[in-house]
């Protein structure tokens, strides 16, 4: 029998996991519990289109189910999660040479031009276009630390669970990425 | 954003089906208490070697700079050793790196980390002798350790060159009687101008000689430093 909902709502990640364990129905509380932050963050990182990502976010499910018992209490279950999708991502963008380009997202856009104030002191009615442009010109260290940052709100030694990256190297590529996305937003801007 | 799938529903089915069970936990024990034990290794040896080289250091003859030159103290560096400990840091490194949280800390102060406990742990050794019996035992047992480590004890059995070693079988007034690695037995004479250093007399201990042998007459060597060696 399928666990229902309200089984699930009070409990932590880590009690799921170890229900999950004894009875697999307790996975897919856990799993609808981060579907659409995973997918997005797919999206996001890939630029994939939607089916694709459910493609890789299905993976992403049945990798974590089947290397549950190696996640560890030291770390936060969503890290650890984030790191898979992660991996399988890059993984798949690596197997494939061309893809469609998808935008970002208005509400990510929304996010990344809070965190900068940059497009604020340029032009305030900055341009969605110009932001994604610049974001997705950014070498992916870079990228993915900004979106990891910014858009999924993660502090720096989740993103360093997540990527595996010593803390400190977080925080100066994500010192580093500011910079780089800020001139690369006022660059585009100017030729436009 | 298009509508989305039930892509949990889809792929706990999946997972149903495919009858997809995780992979046991003991697996994954075994990994973590694999890379420990890796990086522990990696600390042991990289503690010995820094003994090794610590104790070829500290007992080298670098009195002898004056009689053979630089080329001379230049082979006598614990290189090999040197070279272990190089290996050793970058192998515990990696493994560190491996364990669970490892990532989390920069090469640099993982590499301090790794350093700091070898220098200790290798002090430590080398001052309750473990540096030099390892040292002394290879050289006995593995012939191979000749070729990569240069023997300094081989250095003492060349009387034509000045250089003499042997254990003190009689202590006369001017005259040690002492007997090589040979078996020969040696009269050295020891001048007035002689340095012995701390050097003090018994049957029993092995000397090292810097001097010249006799040309005309057999087993004579005239001393003009003596070492204990220790």
């Amino acid at each position: 029998m399928i666990t229902n909902h309200e089984d699930c709502i009070n409990k932590t990640d880590n009690e799921l996991v170890r229900l999950s364990l004894d009875n697999p129905d307790h996975f897919l509380c856990l799993s609808k519990r981060y579907e659409s932050k995973l997918l997005h963050y797919i999206m996001r990182i890939s630029k994939f289109r939607q089916e694709d990502a459910e493609d890789i976010l299905q993976d992403v499910f049945i990798k974590t189910y089947y290397n549950l018992n190696e996640f560890d209490d030291e770390l936060k279950f969503s890290s650890w999660i984030y790191r898979i999708a992660h991996n399988q991502t890059v993984s798949e963008i690596r197997k494939k040479v061309s893809r469609p380009s998808i935008p970002l997202e208005k509400e990510d856009i929304d996010r990344f031009e809070d965190a900068f104030d940059i497009t604020k002191e340029i032009d305030n009615s900055f341009d969605r276009e110009i932001i994604d442009k610049a974001i997705s010109q950014l070498d992916e260290k870079y990228r993915e630390v900004l979106i990891l940052r910014y858009l999924d709100e993660k502090d720096y030694v989740e993103i360093s669970d997540i990527l595996k990256k010593p803390v400190s190297t977080v925080g100066n590529l994500i010192a580093r990425g500011k910079i780089l996305f800020e001139k690369e937003y006022k660059k585009l801007l100017i030729n436009k | 954003m298009e509508e989305n799938k039930d892509i949990s529903q889809i792929a706990f089915q999946k997972i149903k089906e495919s009858g997809i069970k995780p992979i046991s936990k003991n697996i994954f024990n075994l990994k973590k208490v694999l890379f420990w034990s890796l990086f522990s290794i990696s600390i042991i040896v990289g503690a010995l070697s820094f003994s090794m080289a610590l104790s070829i250091l500290l007992n080298n003859d670098w009195y002898l700079y004056n009689k053979l030159g630089f080329g001379f103290i230049f082979k006598t560096l614990p290189f090999f050793w040197v070279g272990c400990l190089l290996i050793f840091t970058l192998f515990g490194e990696f493994y560190y790196r491996k364990t669970l949280l490892g990532y989390r800390h920069r090469i640099i102060t993982v590499v301090g980390l790794y350093v700091t406990i070898t220098v200790i742990s290798g002090s430590v050794l080398n001052i309750i002798g473990v540096g030099k019996t390892i040292e002394q035992s290879l050289f006995d047992n593995l012939p191979v350790y000749h070729l990569v480590v240069f023997d300094r004890g081989e250095i003492w059995t060349h009387p034509e060159r000045g250089l003499l070693s042997g254990k003190i079988i009689n202590i006369g007034d001017k005259v040690i009687e002492v007997i090589d690695s040979n078996g020969v037995v040696w009269n050295i004479n020891i001048g007035n101008n002689i340095l012995l250093g701390k050097v003090k007399f018994k049957v029993g201990n092995t000397i090292k000689i810097v001097g010249d042998k006799d040309n005309d007459i057999d087993n004579i060597f005239n001393a003009e430093e003596i070492h204990i060696l220790k």
